[in-house]
């Protein structure tokens, strides 16, 4: 019994893992857009659980408050909105399929290298920390919000307030959206 | 103290699990049942005092013994609490209608999302600091080993709640549109707007104690919010604590905030097309979801397990004589009592203010919510900065 639970709680990354990959299959296979819709918001929990079987929970939590309460709610809004018949539905939503495969291919040559790497290269000891002083004293793996923080506050500065302009960048744009349409 | 062994913790987590269950199944039928009473009172009638049926059989003998019931002064207002067993006996045995052309497995989603999503937060909220109670020597297999007053009282507890409420949004949003009916479509896209606004001034309310007491961790924040910190510190939170109580009533749902189910516009809203216990989901959820928010209330502005709200507990504790040394530590029964307490007020708000008009809620959430929030926030870091 010990054994087994241990062996659960050891491979739970790789159940999250597959589970999320089941829900993508089911986002694209859909054939209805809200069925699509909830295949993603089952594929983003389950990698909210692929964080939190690796520690990291407040990425994980984060991962549950952004993509399945804000962003997954906003797309089923528009899905809702924007009511289409399921023949039409279904011409709308393989418009772009030849290109998608053309896209996921390519992204795919390019993530190999990477996951070629991460998998099978040797790992780094440590993790790149650009000010190693200010994480002296930090229990990681009590204190994930306050590593995080340090992550993005002072290792990688500039890199997030860059991130944070390009928001606003699109917040500005959605402004612009929203007005011309109405005058 | 013994450390258990990992199928140990995990019946132990089951245990816990179980004792949350007992409580919230506890607690949801008789705030459904004072509902009824104290809407009853608030509007100069009695409520129910009755079950249902004549003279004759059970419920006969039953309504003679609840008129004979309603002489005795206090007990006469818990009249009627049989017809609670009749409620659930309703939900569970009505005719399960589900209708021709709605979505059939999103329409079986969306219930249980709700429910789902509602009882899971409870594995962040921890009822007492530390340990709840530990289990005697003799116990089989548990002997002596402790139980903790929360299931999980993970590093980002107060984000694990937030994060899952607000996937219980998906219920209400599916059950409107899998009914494939208009009445439900509006009430469920009108609900995901509602909800989506007000978490925003929701979340910025409970920050404020997020940057008085420096943690995410609910057992930590409770505790430095009630003990931990001076009293005039916390006084402010006042305003935090009735913002946070706003955002609450429209996040779950509820009147004067109850546009989702607006009975003289929407039929019943997103669950007009549900009946049985697919409908019983939901109507648990709401109660379930009204329960959590006022945890989080007492727990954050109300002092938690502490007897005393907004850090008063930590100017008496020094005063208080050595036989009334209980009341200075923390008690399961207090938070408990203060959750009640909120469920009330949940009941009394519902009898008392009238509902908003559907472009007012927005208004109110976007114009003055946030804002206000936002202020109280700042309110707090200049606390947090200059002072403490």
């Amino acid at each position: 019994m010990e054994h087994f639970i241990e062996t659960i709680g050891r491979n739970m990354f790789a159940i999250f893992g597959v589970l999320a990959l089941v829900g993508a299959l089911l986002m694209i296979g859909a054939r209805s857009a809200i069925h699509s819709v909830l295949g993603f918001l089952f594929a983003m929990l389950n990698i909210a659980g692929c964080f939190l079987a690796l520690e990291a929970e407040f990425l994980g939590v984060a991962q549950i408050l952004v993509y399945a309460g804000g962003i997954v709610v906003l797309f089923l809004f528009v899905v809702m909105l924007v009511e289409m018949s399921k023949k039409h539905e279904g011409e709308v939503f393989q418009l772009q399929s030849r290109y998608a495969v053309l896209a996921v291919a390519g992204g795919v040559a390019l993530f190999l290298g990477v996951f070629r790497k991460a998998i099978f290269g040797a790992s780094s000891p440590e993790a790149l920390v650009l000010r190693p002083e200010l994480a002296k004293g930090l229990d990681v793996a009590h204190q994930n919000a306050q590593a995080v923080s340090r992550g993005l506050f002072a290792d990688y500065l500039l890199p997030f307030e860059i991130l944070s302009v390009i928001l606003l960048v699109a917040l500005v744009g959605a402004v612009v959206l929203a007005k011309t349409e109405r005058v | 103290m013994p450390t258990p062994t990992l199928t140990q913790s995990i019946v132990i987590t089951l245990i816990q699990c179980l004792l949350v269950v007992i409580f919230v199944f506890v607690v949801v039928p008789l705030t459904v049942f004072a509902e009824r009473k104290v809407l009853g009172h608030l509007q100069q009638r009695l409520g129910s005092t009755r079950v249902a049926s004549g003279h004759i059989g059970v419920t006969g003998w039953m309504n003679r013994g609840m008129w004979k019931w309603g002489k005795i002064p206090v007990l006469s207002y818990w009249r009627g609490i049989p017809g609670l067993v009749g409620d659930v006996l309703k939900l569970i045995l009505k005719e399960d209608v589900i209708p021709a052309k709605a979505d059939k497995f999103v329409f079986f989603l969306a219930p249980s999302i709700s429910m789902v999503a509602a009882i899971v937060v409870f594995a962040a909220i921890s009822f007492v600091p530390g340990t709840f109670f530990t289990f005697p020597t003799w116990f089989p297999y548990l002997g002596g080993l402790p139980v903790s007053g929360g299931i999980s009282d993970i590093n980002v507890g107060l984000l694990w709640i937030l994060g899952v409420a607000t996937v219980g949004v998906y219920g209400i949003v599916l059950a409107g549109w899998s009914s494939n009916s208009k009445y439900p479509l509006l009430g469920g896209l009108r609900s995901a707007a509602q909800m989506v606004s007000y978490e925003v001034p929701l979340t910025l309310s409970l920050l404020a104690p997020v940057v008085l007491s420096a943690s995410l961790n609910f057992s930590e924040m409770s505790s430095r919010m009630a003990v931990g910190m001076p009293a005039w510190a916390l006084i402010p939170q006042v305003i935090g604590f009735l913002l946070y109580l706003t955002c609450g009533f429209a996040e779950t749902n509820r009147l004067p905030f109850d546009m989702p189910e607006a009975e003289n516009e929407l039929v019943a809203g997103f669950h007009t097309e549900y009946s049985g216990m697919k409908f019983g989901l939901f109507y648990l959820a709401e109660y379930i979801n009204m329960t959590v928010v006022s945890a989080l209330a007492s727990a954050f502005f109300l002092g938690g397990p502490w007897l005393l709200p907004f850090g008063l507990q930590g100017l008496l504790n020094p005063y208080l004589p050595g036989f009334l040394s209980w009341f200075a530590a923390p008690h399961a029964i207090f938070f408990v009592a203060k959750i009640v307490f909120l469920l009330f007020t949940y009941i009394w708000v519902r009898g008392t203010i009238p509902r908003y008009r559907y472009d007012q809620i927005m208004a109110v959430g976007w114009k003055y919510l946030i804002p206000l929030a936002l202020v109280n926030l700042l309110l707090a870091a200049v606390i947090r900065c200059f002072v403490v």
